[in-house]
């Protein structure tokens, strides 16, 4: 008869306890599902988009236009050369401009906007909240000059804005961590501890050769 | 014939790429902290899930597979090839928990950009992602700059002989230092002083700008970051478009420089070795190189009539042609400029560039401005003997931290490196005119792809054929490891069915 030894039972549980953790490892992974997206009909609100302005920067160098979008990341405030203060904000014209993803907005591409130069910093005030992680951004309004390559500015396509409304107010993102995220972060967390420990028991093993705790001796 | 792998073989390979996955898993504990700092309760839970999977598969291969044997070059050569993928798909999955990315292909897509410092990206909405994931996006691409398995060779793993052949597997051939983790930590070293100082130099100007104190701060680590390890990735949407400074320009200008250096030569220059940096071939080539192809864009953009001024122009192709040259990929243009305003010439000024890419052993893609350089010479060569007496003896010498004679194997390694690039070049911009792309466009995309640019003309978005994202993600691990270790990690599979 084969004599099982404790060695051999010991081989016999950790190959269990992997088994264990791969199926668990499988099963964890199959309750994970994107975020729920909510279809948003979007319709670009400018008559001019950011993409047109980008596709043929001549046709509409030097013109007049109305832009309306999310005031995104933060305001920049500089010395405006007349001796005040002047600001750089960016507003986004794309499908996030009213509910980014993380607010459920669907995916629908890349980010798409202008750079705006404000001469005068008070007519930006009135902006309060810019996108970002946990905001939506105010979505603005501005008219002023369009410049495929400024010269003031180092050759940048940007807008020289002589007027700034903010349309609608932002909102802050609430961002509910969903139950199967925890679920999957803590039965993630426990299977690598024990693979730890199964680790670190052959690590002691192994550095002290023929060394085993008196139970586990054969 | 070709030998089956042993069962010996398996563990070993299995092993080590154990220990990287390890050292991914332990990367990721920097955004976590990000995530907790912010309040960022969900990216952290994405983040603690990403750290257990990868310590969960970490530390089972370790276990399981734990040996004493050595890595022979073979296994080392799979070992960088291999933990690449392992590393791309553990990194990816906070992305794709985020929900900022359609599908985990597209989140791969990202992470291999990241860690192949390449900067083309998928990522959706991204005016509106955590602060935790930029930290991961920008962290990845200094990570990856230095090279994945060089994080493990200085933290995780003993001065094993093995350790060397993973070093040379990932792209790196030049030893600073006699032992190679040491070498890996001196690499650690410059990369960590130049973060910290190009840090501090970055912030001060941002809150110049008008940054916030908090935020300019790590806008400023993330834009080093990214134009040390030649990445491009930014944390806006607008790239360098964001900060429309002129000083910001200069000093990313010579970080991204600073960056393309070969470590060989930055170890010199530390070393005392400051005339290195006049007598490099490297360093030559390279400035020869940007210097015609800044001067082909300066005279199409002039002929197009783009910009208003001349100052605007020069600094428009500064910026845009070191970025292509030394492959950061940062732009301060957009993407469709280079179609709509930097037409033909600008375009195919950009793709040579990025073509020849920065120098050997450093954070940058493409051929490497030392192989062009040796071909050069050796052309050169070539012609001086066909003018002298055929009795007459040409040697020709180059100097590369020491001065050596150029010979015969030397120079086949170059050229075969060379068609290889060229190759991989010319096959995706076939495929991407196949899919009904503008031949000059695809060139474009699949250069900076396959030379780890990252600069973009357009074609690179999410709503791209899943054949072509498949073939850069794939362009992009070759080009930026060089093709020897993926042909190891190729000839293995074929041995595992074919061996005997």
């Amino acid at each position: 008869m084969v004599k099982i030894t404790k060695a051999k039972k010991r081989i016999a549980l950790e190959i269990t306890i992997l088994v264990v953790v791969m199926v668990t490892l499988v099963l964890s992974l199959t309750i994970m599902k994107k975020p729920t997206e909510r279809e948003l009909k979007w319709v670009n609100p400018n008559e001019v988009s950011s993409s047109q302005l980008v596709e043929k920067p001549s046709l509409f160098n030097k013109h007049e236009i109305e832009f309306t979008g999310e005031a995104v990341t933060a305001r920049m405030v500089r010395d405006n050369g007349d001796g005040g203060k002047g600001a750089w904000i960016h507003l986004n014209d794309d499908s996030y401009m009213y509910r980014s993803v993380g607010s459920g907005g669907s995916l629908s591409g890349y980010n798409s906007g202008v750079a705006v130069w404000v001469h005068d910093v008070a007519l930006t005030d009135a902006i309060k909240n810019f996108g970002g992680y946990k905001t939506n951004g105010d979505v603005v309004k501005i008219s002023g000059i369009f410049n495929a390559a400024c010269s003031v500015h180092g050759g940048d396509i940007d807008v020289h804005a002589t007027s700034v409304e903010v349309v609608s107010k932002g909102l802050d993102t609430v961002r509910v961590v969903p139950k199967w995220k925890v679920a999957v972060a803590i039965i993630f967390v426990l299977l690598a501890v024990m693979m730890f420990a199964i680790d670190h028991r052959r690590t002691l093993r192994e550095k002290f050769g023929q060394w085993r705790p008196l139970n586990e001796r054969d | 014939m070709i030998l089956r792998p042993t069962k010996v073989s398996y563990q070993v390979i299995a092993f080590y790429t154990g220990k990287v996955i390890l050292g991914v898993g332990l990367l990721m504990v920097i955004p976590l902290l990000t995530a907790i700092g912010f309040q960022e309760w969900d990216a952290a839970v994405d983040f603690v899930i990403s750290i257990a999977l990868s310590l969960i598969i970490g530390f089972a291969t370790q276990a399981y597979f734990r040996t004493e044997k050595d890595l022979n070059w073979g296994e080392g050569l799979v070992v960088s090839a291999g933990s690449w993928f392992w590393a791309v798909l553990l990194a990816a999955m906070p992305y794709w928990l985020s929900g900022h990315l359609a599908t985990y292909l597209d989140a791969c897509f990202d992470t291999m950009s990241g860690f192949t410092t390449t900067g083309l990206f998928m990522m959706q909405d991204l005016d509106h992602i955590s602060v935790a994931l930029n930290m991961w996006r920008h962290l990845i691409t200094f990570a990856g700059g230095q090279g994945i398995v060089v994080i493990a060779l200085t933290f995780l793993f003993r001065g094993t002989a093995g350790a060397y052949k993973l070093y040379v597997g990932e792209g790196k051939d030049e030893r600073l230092l006699p032992n190679v983790v040491q070498t890996a930590r001196a690499i650690w070293l410059v990369s960590t002083v130049y973060l910290i100082l190009g840090t501090l130099v970055l912030w001060l100007i941002n809150l110049y700008l008008g940054f916030e104190p908090v935020m300019g701060f790590f806008d400023a680590a993330w834009s080093f970051m990214t134009a040390w390890s030649t990445g491009g990735f930014a944390p806006s949407s607008f790239n360098g478009m964001y900060y429309h400074s002129a000083a910001r320009d200069i000093v990313m200008v010579i970080v991204m420089m600073i960056g393309t250096m070969n470590f060989a030569l930055h170890w010199a220059i530390w070393t005392g070795k400051r005339r290195e940096i006049l007598k490099n071939l490297e360093i030559q080539t390279f400035a020869v190189t940007i210097v015609i192809f800044s001067g082909l864009a300066i005279v199409g953009l002039a002929k197009a009539g783009v910009y208003e001024d001349a100052l605007s122009m020069v600094r428009k192709v500064a910026v845009m042609m070191a970025s292509a040259h030394t492959t950061t990929g940062m732009a301060t243009i957009y993407s469709r400029a280079f179609v709509t305003e930097w037409g033909p010439i600008g375009l195919t000024a950009a793709i040579f560039a990025m073509m020849v890419g920065g120098s050997a052993c450093s954070t940058s893609g493409g051929i490497k401005a030392i192989r062009v350089g040796l071909i050069a010479k050796s052309t050169y060569a070539d012609i001086r003997a066909s003018i002298l007496p055929e009795s007459a003896v040409i040697k020709t010498r180059y100097h590369h931290i020491k001065d050596s004679f150029l010979n015969e194997p030397l120079l086949r390694a170059a050229y075969t490196i060379v068609v290889l690039y060229l190759a991989v070049y010319l096959f995706s911009a076939v495929v991407g005119t196949f899919y009904g792309y503008d031949f000059l466009q695809s060139l474009f995309e699949g250069v900076s792809a396959a030379s780890n640019s990252g600069l973009s003309c357009g074609l690179t978005s999410p709503a791209m054929p899943e054949f072509m994202k498949v073939l850069y993600l794939f362009t992009m691990w070759l080009g930026r490891l060089e093709f020897v270790s993926a042909f190891a990690l190729g000839g293995h599979f074929i041995s595992v069915f074919k061996g005997k």
